[in-house]
């Protein structure tokens, strides 16, 4: 005898259950934005109402959206290029242990300084309007993070992980591709997924140096400086969607590579 | 093969020469026979786990000499003599329990066919079949304590290290995998050395008990346990297990004693 109450939830009650707490406190934030905007009749130079910024966004949106993918091109370029570095060299570390002992201590280093910093010297380097320029800047943000987490997922092992394939008499090589690597994908995707917004923010603020006149974050400083406060709102969201997209892809990725993974299993149990 | 483990004259020493220096063991000579269920017991420190690693050439001895299958235990290690079983499963989290289990055979080189079916047939002998395909979290602690027991089997090594395999387990699930050990001693033959700190457990399990001392590690006295075999939960309440019992404590206090 099945009853009503004794039947499992429906999968879109457990969605809604799930995501009503977040999307709720969304439209209310959105909401109490409006009204105080309203209410104490803030000047739109200083802060837009959001229906402002959502119509400004629709009028414009020829403009910001390809201003976004221009610069969204130097993010994931740069992040690639950035990523693939960070792994590689983490790589060769875990083979020779003396780069690891002599490398990690200014990658610690270097990860703490403003990297930001060197925007200006990269457009002199590559050309003020080259993507390169910020691609390059990219690069250098994420490698640090990719790279020091990749030598510690690769280093940090059980000892009886360690013994085990000793145990076997495994060759180093197999040691590497069936425990030192697997062991560093967690390590590795908590950087990639940081570096993700690292990404985009990078790619925007050494746009603010100078840069392209297709570019994001030059349009924002023209607009703000123009007191265009909702055009420069409305290309803001467009970076906003930009990085979270970038950070979910990322983490579909993560969740494909190692489903087995309590990150992950924790939300595919409930 | 005369003899499955032979230990003449070993020390372990860590640390030597610096001000931390540690003397493990000192003065060890234990022959082991094939075949032979030695279980290790001792108060902490008393080195057992150490001469468990030397053995199994995961640590190198400072003096003395460790042969294995008749030949040094370093050249035992690469002929994969070797099955471990440590106190945490230490599974591959990323590994499915058959993956898991078919570890060892993978470095080993074993082609695919041979792993599968390795692989199905031990965790058919610890009772496992139904969650090859799990993966480690998925499963009790005793369920992955057999997982890798199966592991440990699966490249029929001739000689099996078990360091407190069921020390972070419930008492009953405990007991259940004793019998379960001693099940697959039985079917498999296989020499068992076994580090433990439970008397009841080295008694039921064991054919001989070695007692050991600590500061620095010796072996204090050597302890035939014959009782018939098989052993069942009559053996647990029979009178010759607690004189066994009795005569293993009585060994263990004079060692504290010292």
């Amino acid at each position: 005898m099945t009853t009503a109450a004794a039947r499992p939830p429906s999968a879109l009650r457990i969605a809604a259950r799930r995501y009503l707490p977040a999307t709720l406190i969304f439209l209310g934030g959105i909401a109490l934005w409006e009204l105080i905007v309203i209410v104490f009749d803030i000047q739109g130079f200083l802060l837009p109402k959001p229906s402002r910024i959502a119509s400004t966004f629709v009028e414009e949106f020829s403009v910001v959206v390809p201003a976004g993918w221009f610069t969204m091109k130097e993010a994931v370029g740069g992040f690639v290029i950035g990523a693939v570095a960070g792994v590689l060299i983490a790589l060769t570390t875990a083979r020779w242990t003396v780069v690891k002992d002599g490398l990690m201590p200014f990658a610690i280093a270097v990860n703490a300084t403003p990297i930001i910093a060197l925007a200006p010297i990269m457009n002199n380097w590559f050309g003020i309007t080259n993507p390169m320029a910020k691609m390059a800047i990219v690069a250098v943000i994420v490698f640090f993070p990719v790279m020091i987490n990749m030598v510690r997922g690769l280093t940090e092992i059980d000892t009886r992980q360690l013994e085990l394939m000793r145990s076997y008499a495994s060759t180093p090589r197999e040691l590497l591709l069936k425990v030192r690597v697997p062991n560093a994908l967690p390590y590795l995707f908590s950087a990639l997924k940081v570096g993700t917004s690292l990404s985009v923010i990078a790619a925007i603020v050494s746009e603010y140096f100078g840069g392209s006149r297709d570019a994001l974050g030059i349009y924002i400083s023209q607009q703000a400086a123009l007191f265009h406060f909702a055009e420069a709102w409305a290309a803001i969201l467009v970076a906003s969607f930009s990085g979270i997209i970038f950070y979910l892809i990322v983490t579909l990725i993560e969740r494909a590579v190692m489903p087995w993974h309590s990150s992950i299993r924790n939300v595919a149990g409930t | 093969m005369s003899t499955a483990v032979a230990i003449e004259g070993v020390a372990k020493i860590f640390n030597e020469g610096s001000s931390d220096q540690v003397d493990a063991l000192q003065g060890i000579d234990l022959h082991i026979e094939p075949g032979e269920f030695l279980s290790l017991i001792g108060p902490s420190g008393c080195g057992k786990s150490t001469l468990l690693r030397l053995i199994g050439d995961l640590l190198e001895p400072s003096g003395g000499k460790v042969t294995v299958a008749d030949k040094p235990a370093h050249q035992a290690r690469l002929d994969r003599e070797y099955g471990m079983v440590f106190q945490q499963a230490t599974l591959y989290e990323w590994r499915s329990v058959a993956k898991n289990v078919q570890l060892p055979l993978e470095v080993m080189g074993r082609s695919k066919t041979e792993r599968e079916d390795r692989a199905d047939a031990m965790l058919d002998l610890v009772g496992l079949s139904e969650f090859k395909s799990h993966y480690p979290w998925q499963l009790s602690g005793g369920m992955q304590q057999r997982v890798a027991i199966a592991r440990a089997l699966s490249f029929e090594p001739s000689i099996l290290l078990m360091d407190e395999p069921f020390g972070a387990l419930d008492e009953m699930t405990r007991e259940r995998m004793q019998a379960e050990v001693l099940d697959i001693w039985s079917q498999t033959g296989t020499t068992i050395v076994f580090v433990t700190h439970s008397i009841p457990e080295a008694v039921f399990i064991s054919t001989r008990v070695v007692v050991m001392s600590p500061r620095p590690g010796r072996i204090a006295d050597v302890i035939d346990i014959d009782l018939p075999q098989p052993r069942d939960e009559d053996t647990r309440e029979s009178d010759r297990f607690y004189e066994k019992l009795t005569e293993v404590r009585e060994a263990l206090r004079g060692v504290e004693g010292q």
